[in-house]
Order: C-alpha cells, then sequence, then structure tokens
C-alpha cells in the first residue's frame, strides 16, 4: 500500500499540473466561447511569452517576476491586432483554427529562427524551489502558477459576471443582434477580450519558462491535454479550465503514484469519456 | 449530361495519376504523389463523417491509427499485406461504429463536446496499444513483409494502392454527396432534431458515415504502415492527423465532396514541398503564412469560394415555369366523421419534475382542423413534441392511424405521415429553400428518390409563393417567408397529420389571411390539421374543434364557439384578460 | 527594426530556395562535385538534436574543400529538411536517389527516419552511412553502417559496463530502481539494464514506464524518493532526465547515484541538481579523446560555429562525434578505394577498420555492428567527463558517488 505521503504529495503534484492546464486554457477557453474563434496560436504566444522571460531574465538580469509586467501588456497590443485582422477578414470559427495554425507555424519558426531549436532552461531561484509543509513539499513556482491561474481565473468570471462589459460580452455570445439593440459595442468589447486572452498567454508563458525547459516544438505538446481541459470546462466559463485542469491533473497523477504511469491518460481520458456520455448537459 | 461531368473529370484524373507509375518516373514522384493522396484519402474519409453531418471529429488518428496497426500485427503476423488492407478498414470501421453506438445515443453530445470525446478516445487507444502486446513499446517493423508488385517499384506499389484509396474515398464522399443520405447528413449537420422529425434515420446515418469515414481512414492507415514500415505509437497517435485532416478540409471546403482533397493537396504540396536544407526555418514560417492568407482570403475554403462565384454568375438559373399544383386527391373533409388519426390516451411527460403533460387523452379525426389552445406552459409544443416523437412519453400512449407509436423514433413516425412545423421557424441554414423542402419528400412518408424529391419541392414552393427563391439560402428570408418555409416543408411530405405550432404567430393582418387561407388548402388536400394558436380570430374561424389544455391537462374540447363560452375555459384562458 | 528586417530578408530568401534544390558548398577542388544527400530533422520536435548534426556536417564539407574535396573533387552536400516526419524522410531520400541522383548519403536523423532510409538505400542497393541509430537488432540492410559504435546488443553490454563501473566505485549499489520512458530506442535498454541488475542480485525497488511526452513527473518522483534507491536509472530521452531530476528536487530528494540515458546534454550539465548525473557516450571533449589532431581541430570549430548559430550548449559529445564519425568513414572508404561505387565502398567497410574521433570502428559484427565503445559519464562540476572505463577516464576524474 503506497504510503499518505505519497499519495498526498502526488495530488499537489497532480492539482499544480492542472494549474498549468488551467492557466493555459483560460484564454483559449475565453476566445473560443465568448467570440467563436478556436485561438491555436494561444499556445505558440505562450511560448512566446516564455522565451521572451527567459532571455528578459538571463540577458536583462530580470526577475521573472518582473516579466510579469511586461509581456502580457505587449500581449494585450498582439491580441487586439489579431482581432482587428479577424474581424476585417470576417473570420469563421473553424477558419480561425486555421488562421492561427497558420501563425503558430510562424511564430514557431520565429523562436526556432531567435533562440535555435536547441533546448533553453531558465535557472531561477524559483525553479526548483520548494516550501515544507509537514511531510509534504510544496513547490513555490508550481505554487505561484495555480494562485494566479486560480486569481486571473476568478477576476475573469467575476468581470464577466458583475461588471456592464461583461454582461455585455456574454450577452454577445448568446445573440449579438439583441444586445447590439440594446447598445453593446461588441466590436469594442472583442478587442478587449481578444487582448486580455493573449495577456493570459503571457502570464502562462511566463511560468512556463519558470517550470520547464523550452523548445520550440513543445508549443504541440499542450494542445490535447489544453483543449480536453477548455472543452470539458464549458467554452467561455472562466473557472472551467482550471477546474478541469485540475480534474484531468489529479486524475493522471494518481494513477500514476497507483500503478503504472504509462497507463495513466487511460484513466483520466476513460473518466473524461464516462462524464461526457452519462452527463453531456453538465459539462 | 452536367451531372455525369463531375465523375467523368474524376476519372480521368484518376487515370491520368496512373501515368506516372507505369512511366519509368523517378520514383521521387510517386513517393511524393503518394504522400499527397495519402493525405487526400484521409481529409475526405473526415468530411464525410465531419464535413457532411457536422459531427467535428477530433479522433480521425485513431481510426488511422486502428488501420495502421492491424496491418503492423496481421502482416507482422504472417498475412500476406494486400489482405490485411481490407482487415485493417474493417478493424477501424469496427472500432469506430462501436464508438459510434455508444456516443450517438447521447443527445446532446455534439459540436465541441464530440470533438472532445474523440480526441479522449484517441488518447485511451493509444494508451492501450502503447501497454499492451499490440505494440508494448518497441515499435513494429515491417521490413520483413513481402510487398506485392503493383507497379513497377515497391514506391509504385505503394504509389498505386494510394491511388486506389485516395480515389475510393473521394468517388465514397461524391457518392454520399449526392445520395438521398447525404442530403439526409446535411440536413443533420444544420439542424439534427427538425431532420430527425421530417423522416431522417438520423441516427443509423451518422453511424453509417461513421464507419465509412472510420473503415476508409483505416484502410489508408495499413497502407501507410508499409509506407513507414516502422510503426510507433508517438507517431502514430500525435496531434498531427487530426490536425491536419481539419485543416485541409476547412481550406478546402468541408462541405463538399471535393474540397477536402484540394485542400490535401495544396497543404500537402505546401508542407512537404518546402524542404530546402538550408532555409529550412524561413520555409516553414512561409508555409504558415500562406496557410493564413489562403483562410483570410477565401475563408469558406477553395470549393465555398467556387460555388458561390459560380452562382454568382449572371444567368443564374431562373426561376421554374409554373407547374400545376401537386397533384393530391382533392377529398372534402368529412365535417368531424372520420374515424380517428390521432390518438393520445393518457399521456404524460415530465421535465426534470415538472409535470408538462399530466395524462391528455384526446382524439384527432381524419380529415378535420384542429385548434390546440391554452395559456403559455399549459403542454401544448410538448404535446406536439410528444406525437411527433421528438419527446418520448413518460407513460400513455400514442396511435397513429391506428399504429401505436408511443416512443417510436420521430424519423419512424414520420413516416407514417406526421409532419409538423416550428414556432420559431428552423431551417437547415445551409441548404436552400429547395433542398431544404426535398429533405421532407425524400425521408417523409413518400419516400421520394432525391431527383423527385427536388422537383416536387420547386412546386411546393411555389405553393407557399417562394418559388422565386428556391435556389436562395433560408438566411435571405424575413420571418413571414420563413414560416411559410416552414409550412412547405411540412407538407412536402404529403402527411396525413399536419401539427403546426403558432404558424399565425408574428404575421401582419394580411399576411395571416394568407396563411389562414393556405391551412385550408391543406386540409383540402386531404391532410388532418392539428394547429395550436393564441390569436383567437383564426382559432374560430378555422377550427371545426378545440381542444383547450391548461397545466398539463385537458381541460375541455368541443366546437369553437361551444369552448368559447365554457366559463371554465374563459376563467382559466381568458381569466386575466377579463378579470 | 533590425530583427524585422531580418526577417523579411530571410523570408524572401526562403522563397527563391524553397523549392530549388539545396545550396552547393564554395569548391576550391576541381571537376564536377562529389554529392552527398542528407535529410535531417531541421524543423519539427527533433529539431534541437539535428541541428548538431547540420553544424558538423558543414564542418566536414567545408574541411574537406580546404583540402583537396573527396578524390580531388569537391564535394556538395545535398541537405533537406525532413521536418521530423519518417514518412517525409523516405520521400526526400527517394528524391535524393532517383532525382537529385548524389553520390553517396549519409542517413537523417532519429530511429524512424533512419529506418525510413536505410528502406530508401536498400531499393536502390545504395550505401547509408547514419549516426544515431538506436536499436541495432532493426538494422538488417547489409550496406549500413553505424557510426554511433554501440555494438550489436547494447541492451545487454552497456548496462553492464555501466554496473561494472558503479561496482568499482567506493560504494557499489545494493538497489535498483528503473524508470524509464516507452520511446523505442530507450525502452529496450531499459528493460536490458532491468534483466542485468537481476543477475548481478541487485534489489529491484522500482520499476516504472512512462509514456512518451509525460508533462507531470511529481508522482513519479514520489515513488521514486519512496523506494529510495541506491542506483537509479532512468530511461530518459531528450527532457524527461531533467523533468524527472526537477521534480526530485522540488521534493527535496537527491538521488544517491542516478543515470540518464539519452538526456539533453546542455541542460543536464548546467543543471545544479544534475551534478553527478551519469550517462552514456562515446566522445567527450576531454583527452583521451582529443588527443588526435582531427579531434581537437573538431571541437574548437565547433564550438566557434555553435556560438555563432546561437545554440546554448556548444560542447562536443554522442551527436556531434557521432556525425563526424560519419564523415570520417565516408571520406576514408572513398580514399582507400578511389571510387564512390557503393558496392565497392560497402566492401571494403565491411573488411577494414577505421579509425575515426570515437575510436577504431569495424563492421563485420551482426547488422554490421562492431564493438560497443560506449563509455560512462558524470556531470562534475557543471562538465560532462567521461568516467568509465578507467583508460578514458578524464584528467584524474573519477566516478563520484555522493
Amino acid at each position: 500500500m503506497p504510503s499518505f505521503t505519497l499519495l498526498a504529495q502526488s495530488v499537489l503534484s497532480g492539482i499544480f499540473v492542472g494549474g498549468l492546464y488551467g492557466l493555459l486554457g483560460l484564454g483559449l477557453s475565453l476566445s473560443w466561447g465568448l467570440l467563436r474563434l478556436i485561438n491555436l496560436a494561444h499556445f505558440a504566444l505562450a511560448f512566446l511569452g516564455a522565451y521572451l522571460t527567459y532571455t528578459l531574465s538571463t540577458a536583462f538580469e530580470l526577475d521573472p517576476f518582473w516579466c510579469l509586467a511586461l509581456v502580457p501588456p505587449a500581449f494585450f497590443g498582439i491580441g487586439v491586432l489579431s482581432q482587428l485582422v479577424f474581424v476585417r477578414f470576417r473570420v469563421t470559427q473553424f477558419g480561425s483554427l486555421l488562421v492561427t495554425f497558420g501563425l503558430t507555424v510562424m511564430i514557431e519558426s520565429l523562436i526556432q529562427w531567435i533562440w535555435t531549436a536547441d533546448y533553453r532552461r531558465l535557472e531561477t531561484v524559483y525553479g526548483t524551489a520548494s516550501w515544507r509543509v509537514g511531510p509534504l513539499f510544496v513547490p513555490v513556482a508550481e505554487l505561484l502558477a495555480l494562485l494566479t491561474a486560480a486569481a486571473l481565473a476568478g477576476l475573469t468570471w467575476a468581470w464577466l459576471r458583475y461588471t456592464w462589459v461583461g454582461k455585455g460580452l456574454r450577452a454577445c455570445a448568446e445573440d449579438p443582434h439583441i444586445a447590439a439593440a440594446f447598445g453593446v459595442n461588441h466590436r469594442r468589447l472583442a478587442l478587449v477580450l481578444s487582448g486580455l486572452s493573449a495577456a493570459f498567454a503571457g502570464v502562462a508563458g511566463a511560468f512556463v519558462a519558470l517550470i520547464y525547459t523550452l523548445a520550440p516544438a513543445q508549443i504541440y505538446a499542450w494542445i490535447g491535454v489544453v483543449f480536453a481541459a477548455v472543452i470539458l470546462g464549458g467554452l467561455g466559463n472562466p473557472l472551467g479550465p482550471l477546474v478541469a485542469g485540475v480534474v484531468i491533473g489529479v486524475s493522471e497523477a494518481l494513477t500514476m503514484a497507483l500503478t503504472a504511469p504509462a497507463w495513466a491518460p487511460l484513466v483520466s481520458f476513460t473518466l473524461l469519456i464516462l462524464v461526457l456520455l452519462l452527463r453531456p448537459g453538465r459539462v | 449530361m452536367r451531372r455525369l461531368a463531375a465523375p467523368a473529370a474524376f476519372l480521368a484524373v484518376g487515370l491520368g495519376l496512373l501515368v506516372p507509375a507505369a512511366a519509368t518516373l523517378p520514383a521521387f514522384y510517386e513517393s511524393f504523389l503518394y504522400l499527397v493522396l495519402h493525405w487526400v484519402a484521409l481529409a475526405t474519409s473526415w468530411s464525410i463523417l465531419s464535413g457532411f453531418s457536422g459531427y467535428f471529429s477530433f479522433g480521425h488518428g485513431a481510426f488511422f491509427g486502428a488501420g495502421m496497426y492491424a496491418t503492423a500485427m496481421l502482416a507482422t503476423g504472417g498475412l500476406p499485406f494486400l489482405p490485411t488492407l481490407p482487415l485493417a478498414g474493417l478493424a477501424a470501421a469496427a472500432f469506430g461504429v462501436a464508438m459510434g453506438a455508444v456516443v450517438f445515443r447521447v443527445p446532446r453530445l455534439r459540436g465541441e463536446l464530440f470533438a472532445l470525446l474523440t480526441l479522449a478516445v484517441t488518447f485511451v487507444l493509444a494508451t492501450v496499444v502503447l501497454n499492451t502486446r499490440i505494440d508494448g513499446g518497441p515499435g513494429v517493423y515491417l521490413s520483413a513483409v513481402p510487398l506485392p508488385r503493383l507497379g513497377g517499384s515497391a514506391t509504385g506499389t505503394l504509389y498505386v494502392l494510394g491511388l486506389a484509396v485516395a480515389l475510393l474515398t473521394v468517388a465514397t464522399a461524391y457518392a454520399v454527396y449526392h445520395a438521398r443520405w447525404g442530403a439526409g447528413l446535411f440536413a443533420i449537420h444544420d439542424d439534427e432534431d427538425v431532420a430527425e422529425v421530417l423522416g431522417v434515420p438520423t441516427y443509423r446515418y451518422k453511424l453509417l458515415a461513421l464507419g465509412l469515414s472510420s473503415g476508409l481512414a483505416g484502410v489508408a492507415g495499413g497502407i501507410h504502415a508499409m509506407f513507414v514500415t516502422y510503426v510507433t505509437v508517438a507517431e502514430t497517435f500525435s496531434i498531427v492527423v487530426p490536425l491536419y485532416v481539419i485543416l485541409m478540409s476547412v481550406v478546402g471546403g468541408a462541405r463538399h465532396w471535393l474540397g477536402p482533397a484540394l485542400g490535401a493537396v495544396l497543404v500537402t504540396v505546401l508542407m512537404y514541398g518546402v524542404t530546402g536544407g538550408q532555409t529550412a526555418v524561413a520555409g516553414r514560417a512561409v508555409v504558415g503564412l500562406t496557410l493564413m492568407l489562403v483562410i483570410l482570403f477565401l475563408p469558406e475554403g477553395i470549393t465555398g469560394f467556387m460555388v458561390r462565384r459560380r452562382s454568382n454568375r449572371p444567368g443564374a438559373p431562373a426561376p421554374r415555369p409554373v407547374s400545376p399544383r401537386p397533384a393530391v386527391a382533392q377529398r372534402r373533409p368529412s365535417d368531424t366523421g372520420g374515424p380517428p388519426l390521432l390518438v393520445c390516451s393518457d399521456v404524460r411527460k415530465a421535465f426534470r419534475g415538472i409535470q408538462a403533460l399530466r395524462g391528455v387523452s384526446l382524439e384527432v379525426r381524419e380529415g378535420e382542423i384542429l385548434g390546440l389552445v391554452g395559456p403559455n406552459g399549459s403542454g401544448k409544443s410538448t404535446l406536439i413534441n410528444v406525437v411527433s416523437g421528438h419527446h418520448r412519453a413518460d407513460g400513455g400512449r400514442v396511435l397513429v392511424g391506428g399504429m401505436d407509436v408511443t416512443g417510436r423514433d420521430a424519423h419512424e413516425i414520420a413516416r407514417l405521415g406526421v409532419a409538423r412545423t416550428y414556432q420559431i421557424p428552423r431551417p437547415f441554414a445551409h441548404l436552400t429553400l429547395r433542398e431544404n423542402v426535398a429533405v421532407a419528400g425524400m425521408f417523409g412518408r413518400l419516400g421520394h428518390r432525391r431527383r423527385t424529391a427536388e422537383r416536387e419541392a420547386g412546386r411546393w414552393l411555389e405553393f407557399a409563393g417562394l418559388a422565386d427563391r428556391a435556389d436562395q439560402l433560408p438566411a435571405a428570408l424575413n420571418l413571414h417567408q420563413r414560416k411559410f418555409l416552414e409550412l412547405a416543408r411540412a407538407l412536402a411530405s404529403e402527411p396525413r397529420l399536419v401539427m403546426l405550432d403558432e404558424v399565425l404567430s408574428g404575421l401582419t393582418p394580411s399576411e395571416m389571411t394568407d396563411a389562414t387561407r393556405l391551412v385550408r388548402d391543406i386540409r383540402d388536400r386531404g391532410a388532418t390539421v392539428v394547429f395550436v394558436e393564441h390569436i383567437m380570430r383564426a382559432v374560430m374561424e378555422l377550427a371545426d374543434r378545440v381542444v383547450v389544455l391548461d397545466v398539463g391537462e385537458l381541460v375541455t374540447s368541443g366546437a369553437p364557439q361551444d369552448v368559447m363560452r365554457n366559463p371554465d375555459v374563459v376563467r382559466r384562458y381568458l381569466g386575466t384578460a377579463h378579470a | 527594426m533590425t530583427l524585422s528586417i531580418r526577417t523579411l530578408g530571410m523570408l524572401a530568401v526562403a522563397l527563391g530556395l524553397a523549392l530549388a534544390t539545396p545550396v552547393a558548398a564554395v569548391a576550391a577542388p576541381t571537376g564536377p562535385p562529389v554529392r552527398i544527400g542528407s535529410s535531417l530533422a531541421l524543423t519539427g520536435p527533433l529539431a534541437a538534436t539535428a541541428l548538431v548534426h547540420k553544424i558538423t556536417g558543414e564542418i566536414y564539407v567545408d574541411e574537406l574543400n580546404r583540402k583537396n574535396g573527396l578524390l580531388g573533387r569537391p564535394v556538395e552536400w545535398a541537405l533537406l529538411d525532413d521536418q521530423s516526419k519518417p514518412d517525409l524522410a523516405r520521400t526526400l531520400y527517394e528524391r535524393l536517389v532517383t532525382v537529385d541522383k548524389v553520390d553517396l548519403l549519409i542517413g537523417p536523423y532519429a530511429t524512424g527516419s533512419i529506418l525510413s532510409a536505410m528502406g530508401v538505400a536498400q531499393r536502390y542497393d545504395k550505401l547509408l552511412v547514419h549516426h544515431t541509430f538506436g536499436i541495432p537488432h532493426l538494422a538488417k540492410y547489409e550496406r549500413q553502417f553505424p557510426t554511433w559504435a554501440i555494438g550489436p546488443e547494447p541492451g545487454r553490454t552497456f548496462p553492464n559496463l555501466l554496473l561494472d563501473a558503479l561496482a568499482a566505485s567506493s560504494k557499489p549499489p545494493q538497489t535498483i530502481a528503473i524508470v524509464t520512458d516507452k520511446f523505442p530506442s530507450v525502452h529496450f535498454m531499459s528493460t536490458g539494464a532491468r534483466e542485468a541488475a537481476q543477475k548481478r542480485g541487485l534489489r529491484e525497488a522500482l520499476y516504472l514506464e512512462f509514456e512518451f511526452g509525460t508533462r507531470d513527473f511529481g508522482p513519479i518522483a514520489a515513488r521514486v524518493k519512496d523506494a529510495n534507491p541506491d542506483f537509479l536509472w532512468v530511461g530518459a530521452i531528450g527532457l524527461d532526465g531533467n523533468q524527472l531530476l526537477e521534480a526530485l528536487k522540488k521534493i527535496d530528494y537527491t538521488p544517491k547515484s542516478h543515470f540518464y540515458l539519452y538526456p539533453a546534454p546542455g541542460p543536464l550539465a548546467k543543471a545544479p541538481e544534475g551534478n553527478g548525473a551519469l550517462s552514456t557516450t562515446v566522445f567527450e571533449e576531454h583527452p583521451p579523446f582529443t588527443n588526435g589532431p582531427a579531434a581537437a581541430e573538431f571541437v574548437k570549430l565547433f564550438r566557434a560555429r555553435a556560438t555563432t548559430a546561437g545554440l546554448p550548449y556548444t560542447a562536443v559529445d554522442v551527436q556531434a562525434a557521432a556525425s563526424y564519425t560519419a564523415w570520417q568513414l565516408l571520406e576514408a572508404a572513398v580514399t582507400a578505394t578511389k571510387s564512390l561505387d557503393d558496392k565497392v565502398l560497402a566492401q571494403w567497410l565491411k573488411t577494414n577498420r577505421v579509425d575515426t574521433i570515437i575510436g577504431k570502428l569495424r563492421f563485420d559484427g551482426p547488422n554490421n555492428y562492431g564493438d560497443d565503445l560506449s563509455k560512462v559519464k558524470q556531470v562534475q562540476d557543471g562538465k560532462w567527463l567521461v568516467v568509465w572505463p578507467k583508460e578514458y577516464a578524464a584528467p584524474g576524474a573519477q566516478l563520484l558517488i555522493r
């Protein structure tokens, strides 16, 4: 029988990796759910953010957390810009998948051109530091990522729910015509949302740089599982990706702790399939 | 003749593609063309389910992989290579159909949820293959498997096989696209519930489409196993296959039989053509940029763009000459004397604990016009939903023409001659008016062939005053016209029982007069009409008999004047107004 | 701004060259060039390592042309990008053989693509020299020549070498934990290690397999910590090693002694927790490997070019050395036979020993594999040093165990 410490430590690990899924999925879910754009380039942006964090932290010796003040605001601009393009060309939902795939490939090439395809590791004090809590260890960077994911998701949720702008956005997602009739300026709201979504990619990128070793092709490694978290969490629901991400992460981590780790995806994704089959309405 | 042009051109291209195999071109061209054809087969097979019926799958890698591993296992197990290919197709199809048989039973599993499910299935399959004796980790190496010679060389052989599966797939897509059940798939794409109610056996069609789609992907996978000769889990079940087939189909236009093939050619040539070693990174950037630009400037894909250009051409199909109204036996209503066509006895239905119908019993006689009235939430629409089979009754029985249809699927009930309209019109958004109406003719009671149904549809559109718009999309219509489209579609199956859900609401007085006339016309053609209505003037004018529902119960029924004088009805239904 | 202009320039160049045949190198010797064809995974998931092979090849070709080329003729390297896709690799080798009609072939990077190239070479009876093939028992073609000299049965020979090294150390391990990726070229080595350990009577404290691409190493780390073995064998490829090691560090566990099969060498050497990590190699940039002039020169050139290319890790190790060896092999065979005939060259390689920077290679064993020239290396003070066998150890270095 595995020890309590082992199980608890594994659950923690699952929660943290789920937090990262949630952080990466937040912007994706917002643009997919509220703007009907499937933004594959979200992953590429996150990695661009990670590489920028890497360079700012190593070449300019900035604390990685200062990068959070620089990269996301810049990415907000990228988000706004891309939304302008989407609107100008009236890109549809599936068209957006393709456009952003092209963009992903371009960003990947850009990264490879500037930073080469070789691995980059940002060595920081946060990278492998942990706090000890009883018999358990809580890794600092992962904890911060989880807290950031929770804070961003919570704030976005409150913003959508309680502010006029947020309500307008949700109304537009339901029916743009009716929302327009009530004076909601969908265009401007969409720009804000797209900017936010890109900024969130920048935030996620900073944490990816703190926690992982970077390589351009890693962009694609996250797509499958983060898509799963985003859809399972309910498109456009800011809290969804985080909750779903944690569920996937913990179920995988527990499988890895208890049985052969190679079987882990079987358990988490069978669980997901069962949820879909038995409670499709509740997803 | 024009119908033959596409297959003929297609055959010519196919035969033309045989030339590289026959000629002594360097093997590279065969090899490269093989890759193109491989993606043509994968993307086209994907679109048979996902493009046509709108069930967007992210799991094509699972079917492809199932075929790949089936061939790998069988061929290394001693079976000759060629016989493994149909088996690979069968294995993948069996896997797909088994999945679909469960998944398609779950009504709300559409859109992104279906995509997620298929993605999850891929992960699960990959994990199983990796951890069992199917692969177990080391990969399967097929170098010892003898390859029969069909083309000049080994690569030529694979090229011929790739060509065969690509042609087979595109031909299948062509056949499905033009077949009756292809029309059914497109109806499912736009509105599955409506399709089912119009008589499309949605479950069976989706399963069939999935079976074909996965089976063809499996065959392509089987061939590809031999092409790469070394089959591993990480390569086979990567995100590449599902992602690329979607990209290719979207670029080409997923709703057209040829679209995914064009998209596959474009993307493959672009991606696999840019391989300069010194410019690899920049080349990749250019590929990304090109993909972006293509879809920015051709948002509907290549075929979408071409189709639109063609329909914008001057001299587009002129309205057909007026033809006589559909020759339906004119039968005077036998007032109230006919045998019961619809019998509901003690029908009950609850939603999440709220009783919408608390045991409603009523009869509708052949040839009558029955008005169904009651305040909002009284259960009128629910009753229509239950009779049409959209909702399954919790209790009680429904008989149509003496046949017990309780619990039957909606499409079976439709085939018995039951049709309905929706309060808020629900046309198939991507089908022209003619196609919209033709769906009813094909799948309703008549079961017309596609061509017949489309011809008849023209007449029904004329009946509804929409003949000049037959080749437009429903988005071009205003509300009044949409309501009439609903009517035309309901009538096109020449139903015995038509249920009209508030056809008059939202119409102007003059439009209402038109509609009232139409309803009478319908009855005069021999149909029995049940109509739900709030507008009392119309009820009094049209109905032979009125049934009043309130909170899921039948309050009273009888001749309109009698019912309207019933104090109970006045209190319940009009109470607030007169209070 | 400079960046975007540079990008535009690159794009313009790319447009022009993307579909054109590979670029010719500048020729000093005379006559029609000897053309050598390759594909490498210059983009896609394997690009990190393929770049090392590209730089190595360019160095070698330039050096050849600076001297007398091959047979007095200039050498031209037709290099294509297989995008890390084995199916595309097949097509590109078919192009190299049937359209570009190159004289000689050098294999691509990574097992799957090499098998693809090997199939093509076999169909056209071409000689194929390849540098990083991990599963010798699959290399069945008689004219393929591996330069990564791991012997015909690395799954048996290498674990024994490693366990010998550990047994001779100050603290021979009593227990072993094996944690392995299920990646094909890694997995069979790990099962080999498992058998070898069993035969030697080491107690197996843990055996775990994980999926290629695993992101969360926390639970695996927790189980390693629970098992607390004397020796940890990690069947790692790419980033697996770093990720597990970081996960271990986060739960405050430092393995007593730890081995990583095919790690990303740079990140592992540079990470503080990588200290003491063991791995396998055939070449490291210290004596005795750099005793020869060719090796010393190559190390210098590689460092310079890798720095220019912007690589974060510029040391020559397994990949670069095996790559260099492939070119040495071709040059030796062509020079000795004065021929470009695949049959003649293959025959010569079969029957001769070739002196290379990784040692004397022979190809007369099963599947043209000769001796297992693997060595055991260890991270000491941020550098990889060979520590076993003793005669190859870096000056003064020995296997350190915590």
